[in-house]
């Protein structure tokens, strides 16, 4: 069973303990997003035995000695030997096995492979079950050669995720959803040997076990990560029936925890961002599955409560929710709870995670572009000082809310009227003065929808000494934001054109 | 909205939905405009505004999902923390001044505002000083730039003390510098005559220095009579915390609280509004 392992930072370390574990979080965290950047980004799960009575060490400690060759084969002959030694051998086996190094020496034994997987499939359960926690190990590894060695488990395990026993059933997944990522080879292995039909069927089957849910969840979403995943994986996805159980898991069980949720939302938003048109998994109730569940976290954190994780789970949701927005055809949902908890994640979130946030914001440009009942919806629940608020933060965020303000604007006078009686000019001739060009040149685009719309408003930005800005804009190297200040300026603002401005 | 109004509103159990929609009126000025064109052929009837609303899609392999991303696999390798991630605040906008040439960088609005108001208002077209007010913008106009104000100054006192209210004119700059300094009591270091190289002297911030005629930068390339009165204004650095200039032309820049702008800056296309001088078409 998982749960979110939060790391528990010891109570009694010192300032220097924290620092040295923040600098080696920020170094982890370089080598992920250089992974990404080369398409490398590959995460694998450890189960830990709880059943078990073992020290609790953190999931990157080996701590053991390396076996050497000869001990390997000691260990394998005792297995072989039968007996009622089988089980103990295999246990310690499996401890062996969190050394890397004797990983390699394992595969490289003679017969390994095959002992283990003679185990995996005798009739002792308790064999079973040890020989399943050997291969767990092994899958673990991040040597490609390793996960290769396991291929031909692969059957077998595929076999297991119908058992009765949930516990097999969760190792097996966690193995399978390990072995995914190492290479084409091994996802075409098992690709062919109905790894799909089989998650298909075990989700079905288990589908009231959260914990076998979530391992299910884990595993697909190993498999639409690949870089082949839309012509090789997605297709064989969405024919086999599995979609609509990983829909369904979308709503969070308060007891049990996020983990499901979390697993199958990333699942969803792999495969709606992979695909052009999500019409079929919209007709499965995608959308307005994802719109119920933001409103429900929405709800949570309006009232505060950002713990547990909950970001995992929204993160996701956001996304999928913005492309299938894009992606679906005209289907648009017609909720203005929507607009509240959009906004109450890109207030909550901008201090800890402001990517989020910015991703909210985006969500929100999608649902305001061509609805004017959002846009309406934006301005009558009094929502705007919220985006307006955002507009002094930059990397993606005052260019986002610009952009829903001009959704908004764009729809006529009637809604420039409330955007500048909301404070909307006096932000403009901040943001007109941003070091971004792109907030320039949106600023522009915003005012002139607003000065065009009414005489007052050309009175009000003149009041607010917006016009000298203009001037001094004429004089910037961007061709683009010469071209649009002149514009206002010659259209709207030519009585001043005569005239010296006189300085202070 | 108040918080209150947000929880209130995502606590209620039905869906809500306006019923009344604000009227919306259809963008009709770029028809209008496509027409006008086509009938006067002007190239100013085309608007350059291209904004409109759009419902953007990323690709699963965005860079804009980078921190997502990255957050989801940390998680996946059990690095999330329980407390608050304070790693990766939210980045605060710069400013930049608009001037091409200039295109200095400034953490603060105010910063932005004080910069601009020092140096780019009242703005000689001609040889690019700017100057504090109006008035002696005015002033060095007629005296640096009108060839009948030399022809004038021949023959009469042209040269009028530079305090507000004075009024006296005098026949050489020279004298009226020390008409400032006899009668209005400027200090005696105050510098009158215009050195070949860009110096700088820590002036004393009185009152005294905005009404004289000040030239907030020069440049070493445009020869000017020996007669001129000039001296820098140093800025006072609290206003900005950094400063990023481009690579100027001139020599004698230095990278920090210079303001210099080289003769060869660009004002661009347009009329000069604003700035006193020939207006350029």
């Amino acid at each position: 069973m998982w749960r979110l392992k939060t790391l528990r930072h010891k109570a009694s370390g010192s300032a220097n303990d924290l620092e040295e574990f923040k600098h080696k979080r920020r170094e982890f965290e370089k080598v992920l997003r250089q992974a990404r950047r080369n398409k490398q980004l590959i995460s694998k799960r450890l189960l830990q035995n709880v059943d078990e009575d073992e020290e609790e060490g953190d999931s990157m400690e080996t701590g053991s000695i390396p076996l050497s060759p000869e001990q390997v084969r000691e260990m394998i002959r005792g297995v072989q030997s039968g007996g009622e030694e089988k089980a103990a051998c295999l246990a310690s086996l499996r401890k062996a096995l969190r050394n890397p190094e004797s990983q390699v020496t394992f595969i490289k034994s003679e017969n390994s492979m095959h002992m283990l997987i003679g185990q995996l499939s005798s009739h002792n359960a308790q064999c079973q079950l040890e020989a399943a926690r050997c291969l767990h190990e092994l899958s673990h590894s991040t040597q490609p050669s390793v996960g290769q060695a396991c291929l031909p488990a692969g059957p077998y395990l595929l076999t297991y995720l119908s058992s009765q026993s949930t516990k097999l059933v969760e190792l097996c997944l966690y193995t399978l959803g390990n072995l995914c990522p190492d290479s084409a080879v091994v996802r075409e292995k098992l690709l062919a040997q109905g790894i799909v039909p089989a998650l298909a069927n075990c989700i079905h089957i288990q589908r009231y076990n959260l914990a076998v849910v979530e391992a299910v969840g884990f595993t697909l979403s190993q498999l639409l990560q690949a870089k082949d995943a839309t012509e090789k994986i997605i297709p064989a996805v969405m024919a086999s029936g599995i979609v609509p159980h990983v829909i369904s898991a979308l709503t969070p069980d308060p007891e049990f925890g996020y983990g499901p949720a979390i697993e199958c939302t990333w699942c969803l938003h792999y495969l709606v961002s992979s695909n052009l048109d999500n019409s079929m998994l919209i007709a499965q109730g995608a959308l307005s599955q994802c719109s119920a569940v933001l409103l429900t976290l929405g709800g949570a954190v309006a009232q505060g409560n950002l713990e547990g994780g909950i970001e995992l789970l929204i993160w996701p949701l956001l996304r999928c929710l913005g492309n299938l927005l894009v992606s679906g055809g005209d289907v648009m949902p017609e909720d203005t709870r929507l607009l509240a908890a959009l906004c109450v994640f890109s207030q909550a979130y901008l201090h800890p995670q402001p990517a989020l946030s910015r991703e909210s914001l985006w969500v929100l440009n999608n649902l305001t572009a061509g609805s004017s009942g959002f846009c309406s919806g934006l301005l009558l629940l009094n929502m705007v000082p919220i985006l307006i608020q955002f507009l002094s933060f930059s990397k993606g965020i005052n260019s986002m809310a610009l952009r829903v303000l001009g959704n908004i604007a764009h729809h006529g006078p009637e809604y420039c009227v409330r955007l500048t009686q909301a404070g909307l000019l006096t932000a403009l001739c901040a943001t007109l003065k941003m070091a971004e060009p792109e907030v320039v040149t949106l600023s522009l685009e915003v005012l002139y929808m607003l000065v065009s719309s009414n005489p007052q408003v050309v009175e009000e930005f003149t009041r607010l000494n917006g016009v000298p800005l203009l001037e001094a804009i004429q004089y910037n190297s961007e061709g683009e934001q010469r071209v649009r200040a002149a514009y206002i300026l010659d259209h709207h603002f030519s009585a001043f054109s005569e005239v010296e401005s006189l300085s202070s | 909205m108040l918080q209150a109004e947000l929880i209130e509103l995502l606590g209620s159990v039905a869906p809500i939905i306006i019923s009344e929609n604000i009227p919306v009126t259809e963008s009709r000025e770029s028809e209008w405009h496509c027409l006008q064109q086509k009938e006067t052929g002007d190239e100013n009837a085309i608007s350059p505004f291209r904004f409109r609303p759009q419902r953007l899609r990323f690709a699963v392999e965005d860079e804009y999902f980078e921190d997502g991303d990255i957050h989801r696999h940390m998680y996946l390798q059990d690095i999330v923390t329980a407390t608050a991630d304070d790693e990766h605040p939210p980045t605060i906008s710069e400013f930049r001044c608009h001037i091409a040439g200039c295109r200095q960088l400034f953490d603060t609005l105010e910063g932005y505002e004080h910069h601009y108001n020092s140096l780019h208002r009242n703005v000689c077209s001609n040889c690019k000083r700017s100057f504090p007010s109006n008035r002696l913008l005015e002033m060095h106009i007629l005296e640096w730039h009108d060839s009948l104000f030399q022809v004038m100054a021949e023959k009469q006192c042209m040269y009028e003390c530079l305090v507000e209210g004075c009024g006296l004119k005098f026949k050489t700059s020279k004298e009226r510098k020390d008409h400032l300094i006899t009668t209005h009591s400027y200090p005696a270091d105050f510098r009158f005559d215009k050195a070949k190289k860009s110096g700088r002297i820590r002036e004393k911030k009185t009152q005294q220095q905005k009404d004289s005629h000040m030239e907030v930068f020069e440049t070493a390339t445009i020869q000017q009579e020996s007669e001129s009165m000039d001296f820098s204004l140093t800025p006072e650095p609290e206003s900005m915390k950094t400063v990023e200039t481009e690579p100027m032309q001139t020599a004698n820049l230095k990278p920090r609280y210079s303001y210099k702008v080289p003769s060869s800056i660009c004002f661009g296309q347009g009329s000069v509004r604003g700035f006193r001088g020939r207006r350029k078409k």
